[in-house]
């Protein structure tokens, strides 16, 4: 494996060249662009604020629920996007694939960096309204933000390559992906606080690492506090996913074109 | 001078470790073999179901998916030593695209091993990872990615690339916007102007016109000169012969010929003969069951030179195309047309009993009308005769189809050298003052 991470290093240059064709291809001919990556996120906070400050109050503190949520749904947005863009990326390539060798998980790895981007471009967003709303800066929490970043985009990675390679067997996968996401939304702390979760259901309510990755987003960025021990949990099982997601990749990248 | 000549030795040392390293080969197949899954692999939970209710009902039926195995490859094994350029023929399904793509590692063999030194560059489909809204530039570095090679590579070479395209006008537009000539010249600049150790052509050159073709060809010379193994696959045995020094003859997934690359094209067109032959036999015997009133039920062509074997014609011999026909009615004049076709289609001359003034009527009953040739004057390569009845007109043709001969073998009159290209051999004479 760790070879095999050494030729991913190698074929950067094709990493990066992939990564801007996804991104140049998918903005080519939209007029409103990278704006796209703001508007998607900022569209679902404000219809949630709508309903969770006037229909249904949700009690999130003495943080603005608009900051709130975004601050979960702009992370969000990037996983969901991304683990759907990678469970295509190897189908969707099969022409390539079948014709010439490369490290297959260039293509995954590449859709899982172009909606990277789109993460940058929504946490502008993010900062824009932080300072508005005044939320005490905490610069030690922030040192902290890579570390939380990483956490994520391992666990999506680990998900994005399984997927990616169970797509070639079997269509299905993404029919069950777009499922899984949706229920998932609604098993992560993005709409209501960890509070509104029963005591008795947070231990396994933290299996799912998305919690304490979400979590960890709120204390550095709004809370002003350390990520707590249910980060810890998230990235050991984060790091596994992702050790089981590259293995299986591996296993099954010549097997590709052999399918089709 | 003590540092002269070690300087002397080293320079030696390196030329010798640069043979060493030349005798080396680029490519080598040991025993490979490879199997593919056929048919229904993959069964669905529904048509699980109601194939578990089917076979309730009657049980002795076979309703289960049957995953058929089949063997691309088997027991192949061939090498190719730098700057030599070595084909792969064969019919369709014979395993030629599975070697290429053990070669270039898309898959991996069932059994035994592949070995390849150096940078490898395949030209299978040109501009496979072209993006159609990405520019021709953008979409020149793209793809030099994915072959493998780094920015500041392609940066020194990119003027050499965009200049071998000829597209420097369109270099910023969409490829989406080029047509689909031009697509393929962009993805050959590309592969081309790598220097890669081994080079895989997969029947790419039949796209383009002529003169792109043309120049894809002194490409490929000039790599090869410059040392690099070449694998060329295509349908175009006069194109392979042009090229390639040695030939492989795949066949089911099994090696039939291995060797110079006359030899190994004879025993595949020998083959593919034999093959032809049999369909033609099928086919003519339903025809002559047609309703023509004319049916020619043999053409044969026989040489009267002594020295012609085993139905091998010579190029400077003269030979007789004879017609066998069965006709229902006495007819008017009628035009006699026959063609001799090469073994890939090319009309080489057309032979017409109009042109050449002569009158005939055919008889009821059983006739035969022959036409002597005085000098056969075709180049080494297999041939079929066609023959035609038509009207004095031209208008009607007398007889459904073409009856066809079976194929026969010449052999040019330049003896010593039997890769003569071209398509006959006139009667010349020198003369110098």
């Amino acid at each position: 494996m760790i070879d095999d991470l050494k030729r991913l290093i190698d074929s950067r240059e094709l990493l990066w060249a992939w990564t801007g064709r996804n991104i140049k291809a998918r903005y080519q001919q939209s007029v409103l662009g990278w704006l796209w990556a703001i508007l998607q996120p900022a569209a679902q906070v404000v219809i949630f604020t709508v309903i969770f400050t006037l229909f249904v109050p949700v009690n999130t503190g003495k943080t603005p629920y608009i900051l709130f949520s975004y601050a979960a749904l702009a992370p969000w947005a990037f996983l969901s996007s991304a683990i759907v863009d990678m469970s295509t990326s190897v189908v969707g390539n099969m022409s390539l694939v079948t014709k010439i060798y490369f490290p297959r998980e260039v293509l995954p790895v590449s859709a899982m960096l172009a909606r990277l981007m789109d993460l940058g471009v929504a946490t502008g967003l993010l900062i824009v309204i932080m300072v508005y709303v005044k939320v005490p800066p905490y610069p030690l929490g922030w040192l902290f933000l890579p570390l939380v970043l990483i956490t994520q985009i391992l666990l999506v990675l680990g998900i994005g390559l399984a997927s990616a390679a169970a797509s070639v067997f079997y269509r299905d996968v993404q029919s069950v992906l777009s499922l899984v996401v949706q229920l998932w939304f609604y098993a992560s702390p993005i709409i209501y606080p960890v509070s509104a979760v029963p005591e008795r259901f947070r231990a396994p309510y933290f299996l799912n690492p998305m919690a304490g990755i979400l979590e960890a987003y709120r204390d550095v960025l709004l809370y002003g506090r350390l990520p707590g021990t249910t980060f810890g949990v998230a990235s050991a099982i984060s790091v596994c996913v992702f050790l089981v997601g590259y293995w299986f990749f591996k296993r099954t990248e010549f097997v590709f074109a052999d399918i089709v | 001078m003590p540092s002269e000549s070690s300087f002397v030795e080293r320079i030696l040392k390196s030329l010798t470790r640069a043979q060493t390293d030349l005798a080396m080969t680029a490519v080598q197949f040991i025993n490979v073999s490879k199997q593919y899954r056929l048919g229904v692999t993959r069964v669905s939970l529904p048509s699980m179901i109601t194939d578990r209710i089917k076979r309730l009902r009657s049980p002795d039926i076979e309703h289960a998916a049957q995953a058929q195995r089949l063997w691309a490859l088997q027991d192949v094994s061939f090498d190719l030593p730098p700057g030599e350029c070595l084909a792969l023929i064969g019919p369709n399904g014979a395993g030629k695209t599975t070697i290429l793509r053990l070669l270039s590692n898309i898959s991996k063999p069932s059994k035994g091993t592949v070995v390849t030194r150096g940078r490898m560059s395949a030209l299978l489909e040109l501009g496979a990872g072209f993006h159609p809204d990405l520019t021709g530039r953008e979409n020149i570095y793209l793809n030099a990615a994915i072959l493998g090679l780094r920015k500041q590579y392609v940066n020194r070479r990119f003027d050499e690339i965009v200049d071998f395209s000829g597209l420097e006008e369109f270099i910023d537009t969409p490829i989406k916007r080029y047509s689909s000539g031009m697509v393929v010249r962009l993805g050959f600049s590309v592969a081309a102007c790598i220097q890669p150790d081994i080079l895989l052509v997969d029947e790419v050159l039949a796209v383009g016109d002529a003169a792109f073709q043309q120049q894809c060809l002194s490409r490929i010379d000039q790599l090869v000169k410059s040392g690099t193994g070449i694998i060329f696959v295509s349908h175009n045995l006069y194109m392979v012969q042009a090229i390639c020094t040695r030939a492989l003859y795949l066949q089911h997934g099994r090696v039939q010929a291995l060797g110079g690359v006359r030899e190994a094209i004879d025993i595949y067109e020998r083959d593919v003969h034999i093959q032809r032959a049999l369909n033609a036999k099928h086919a003519t015997q339903k025809e002559t069951a047609g309703d023509g009133e004319v049916a020619i039920t043999a053409v044969t062509v026989s040489g009267t030179s002594p020295t012609a074997e085993g139905g091998v014609l010579l190029s400077d011999a003269p030979a007789t195309i004879t017609v066998h026909y069965n006709s229902a009615i006495e007819t008017g004049p009628v035009n006699a047309s026959i063609f001799i076709k090469r073994s890939d289609g090319l009309t080489c001359c057309m032979i017409r009993t109009s042109s050449n003034g002569h009158r005939v009527f055919l008889r009821r009953g059983t006739g035969v009308l022959s036409v002597y040739l005085d000098r056969l004057q075709l180049i080494t390569g297999s041939y079929e005769v066609h023959a035609y009845f038509l009207n004095e007109s031209d208008s009607l043709p007398l007889t459904p189809t073409a009856a066809r001969s079976e194929w026969f073998v010449v052999k040019g009159s330049t003896l010593g050298s039997p890769d003569n290209s071209g398509v006959y051999e006139p009667l010349a004479k020198w003369i110098s003052e």
